[in-house]
């Protein structure tokens, strides 16, 4: 079979003709992505600010998942590991932005990426959101949208849990703030 | 002041369930009213909520198959390419050693080169060529070329 073949095309041909790419089977992954698809995609787009940004980095986090293949027991698990690589893509996206934008201050590229930046009529949220740190952004939005426990977010973080409690406090302050001023604004 | 409160749980419990304020019992009603901690974690995690719900409604989500489908087609692509790497780049060593090799035989056997070399080599002042700048253009020419090429043709 392989005698008028070379080696670049036997190799290729092995590795086309692999049944099972993923660990995972395909009815498992989109259950699971059908579950979690939503949630990820509204995290990516508050961290990152940007939906169309969102958008791309959502295929690529389940990319990086069932490229990943590790064995996860629950579906927490599964989950946590999701969310952390959303977050290590979205942390890329903005160290791409600001490499691309040089000239610019990392506040000019927050703003930029922000709602407020955009000509639609943004929500008190977004608006308050946009104006904290993504790192703030990212923790507020796992420990109050998604219910994640301080350690589940300091893994997807990449924080140490001991140092989350401060961090998610004065993230939760500075946005109280935000948004009670806004409210007196109206 | 504290960053914690031990009904911070309770609280948070009672915003995402939509219970509050209408529907928490009066002691932990009583308790969110008076003690900041709480207060805040109801706030943000009411408005936060409200927030996911309305973002995650209006996310066009490409559907599960065609993800899957997408996904597979990388991954194969990925996994070819990775595996006529190998044999690309021992092609290529082969290539550079066999050229290597046809030099040192025409420099070996070419009278017209050893003339040459001879002559370059009485007719140049060696010592300027081991001044410390020819070193650095040197060094600079055999990684700083191939490090500024590689960055300047990464992807990122």
């Amino acid at each position: 079979m392989y005698r008028d073949m070379t080696f670049s095309d036997v190799s290729r041909a092995q590795a086309v003709n692999d049944a099972s790419v993923f660990v995972m089977d395909e009815d498992v992954f989109r259950a699971f992505y059908d579950r979690n698809a939503r949630g990820v995609w509204a995290y990516l787009s508050r961290v990152t600010g940007d939906r169309q940004q969102a958008d791309d980095l959502l295929q690529e986090a389940f990319y990086r998942f069932l490229r990943a293949a590790a064995p996860h027991e629950t579906e927490e698990h599964r989950r946590n590991s999701l969310y952390r690589i959303a977050t290590n893509l979205a942390k890329d996206a903005r160290r791409r932005q600001l490499l691309r934008a040089p000239f610019h201050s990392a506040a000019d590229v927050e703003r930029a990426a922000s709602p407020d930046g955009s000509t639609e009529q943004s929500a008190d949220v977004s608006t308050a959101m946009s104006r904290l740190k993504p790192r703030e952004r990212a923790m507020l939005w796992l420990a109050y949208a998604e219910g994640a426990t301080h350690r589940q977010i300091a893994d997807a973080l990449g924080l140490r849990p001991a140092s989350l409690k401060p961090l998610l406090f004065r993230a939760r302050r500075k946005l109280a703030a935000l948004l009670g001023r806004a409210k007196e604004g109206k | 002041m504290n960053i914690e409160c031990a009904h911070e749980a309770d609280a948070l419990c009672a915003a995402l369930q939509s219970r509050w304020p209408d529907r928490v019992d009066q002691e932990l009603r009583a308790h969110i009213e008076s003690c900041p901690v709480c207060k805040d974690v109801v706030a943000i995690a009411a408005a936060i909520d409200h927030d996911r719900e309305t973002t995650a409604a209006m996310a066009a989500i490409p559907d599960s198959g065609r993800v899957w489908w997408l996904a597979q087609m990388r991954a194969r692509r990925e996994d070819a390419r990775a595996a006529v790497r190998p044999i690309a780049t021992a092609q290529w060593i082969a290539f550079a050693c066999a050229i290597g090799l046809l030099g040192a035989c025409f420099g070996a056997t070419s009278e017209w080169f050893q003339s040459a070399l001879h002559w370059l080599a009485a007719s140049v002042d060696m010592k300027a060529f081991l001044h410390p700048l020819w070193a650095i253009a040197a060094a600079l020419l055999l990684f700083g070329v191939p490090t500024a090429v590689y960055f300047a043709m990464g992807k990122d």
